[in-house]
């Protein structure tokens, strides 16, 4: 007679779990509009580096993070064998992994000039401004809940698409609402 | 098996990039303007308009008021504002995304930086 138990796990609780991350993510991305609400926006320039302002530091460094997430959706392509060419070589996974950890480290100064120095902007009308920091708090908020979702054993099978396509777009999002904008009003200049 | 290690020390540093952002919200203070002692005030004449208009304008108008986030403000604000109080109070209680001033500076400051604008910006 086997004395084998079999353990099953409640249905649904990779979905719980991943609930959990999705509420995680959008307390982050609620924390940062508040903040942004709430605190006086200093009007300050913050970092420039070499660029003439920091408007052009921040306009360029938005292109590199969309630059550096371009990168993490054609190596998660490759992972996941949606493109030609067979199967993705060992190197694939860790390009993924750094240009995400890339696209943020690029992005942060980005995000601090926003909201600290000019803070959430609403518009009435609902303009480039207004959906440009609603699209700023999504970003961190999807990211926060990516990160949960790559560490976590337990996540749905669609759950790494799913945020990442949501970061994806985010991030595309975001750059049309502030360095395409720029571009087109002052030049492609530094 | 390199880029993996150099992978984890990348997501170390993101980790102390993010601990430094959410500090830097919270723990920076905006430069509060710099008080004028009273004998340069007296030597002066005045406030200056222009160094003010540096530290708290120029990162939305541009150094040169040529204009950023916000608009031009370069030779435009006699015309913008043919009576300076409308402007001064434009700057004090702040308007759409620009934040207010009254706050922040006197209106001894506030008069100096519009003076500013109408004078040395506009030439």
């Amino acid at each position: 007679m086997s004395n084998e138990v079999q353990v099953t796990e409640p249905r649904g609780a990779p979905n719980v779990v991943f609930l959990g991350a999705v509420l995680a993510g959008a307390l982050v991305a609620v924390l940062a509009g508040v903040y942004g609400q709430a605190h006086a926006p200093a009007s300050e320039t913050t970092i420039k580096l070499f660029f003439s302002t920091t408007l052009h530091f921040k306009a360029w460094a938005t292109t590199l993070s969309l630059a550096l997430v371009l990168v993490q959706l054609a190596t998660a392509l490759w992972m996941f064998g949606k493109l030609p060419g067979g199967e993705a070589p060992d190197w694939v996974g860790p390009v993924h992994r750094m240009s995400g950890t890339l696209a943020l480290l690029v992005a942060l100064p980005v995000a601090y000039h926003c909201l600290w120095s000019l803070g959430f902007n609403p518009d009435p009308g609902g303009g480039r401004r207004f959906w440009h920091s609603i699209l700023g708090c999504v970003f961190f908020g999807a990211f926060g809940t990516k990160v949960l979702v790559v560490r976590s054993k337990r996540m749905p099978g669609w759950a790494l698409p799913v945020v990442g396509g949501l970061l994806f777009t985010t991030m595309v999002l975001l750059w049309l609402t502030s360095s395409l904008w720029f571009f087109r009003q002052f030049g492609i200049k530094v | 098996m390199v880029l993996r290690q150099v992978c984890k020390w990348f997501e170390i540093l993101a980790v102390f990039a993010v601990v430094v952002f959410v500090v830097m919200l919270f723990a920076n203070s905006p430069t509060a303007p710099t008080p004028v002692p009273a004998a340069a005030v007296a030597a002066a004449g005045g406030i200056d308009g222009g160094d003010l208009f540096g530290a708290r304008c120029a990162g939305c108008h541009g150094g040169d008021g040529s204009g950023g986030i916000g608009p031009r403000l370069a030779g435009r604000m006699v015309e913008r504002f043919p009576d300076p109080a409308a402007q001064i109070t434009t700057v004090t209680e702040g308007r759409r995304g620009m934040p207010a001033f009254g706050g922040r500076l006197s209106a001894e400051e506030i008069a100096a930086i519009v003076e500013y604008t109408r004078t040395i910006l506009g030439t």
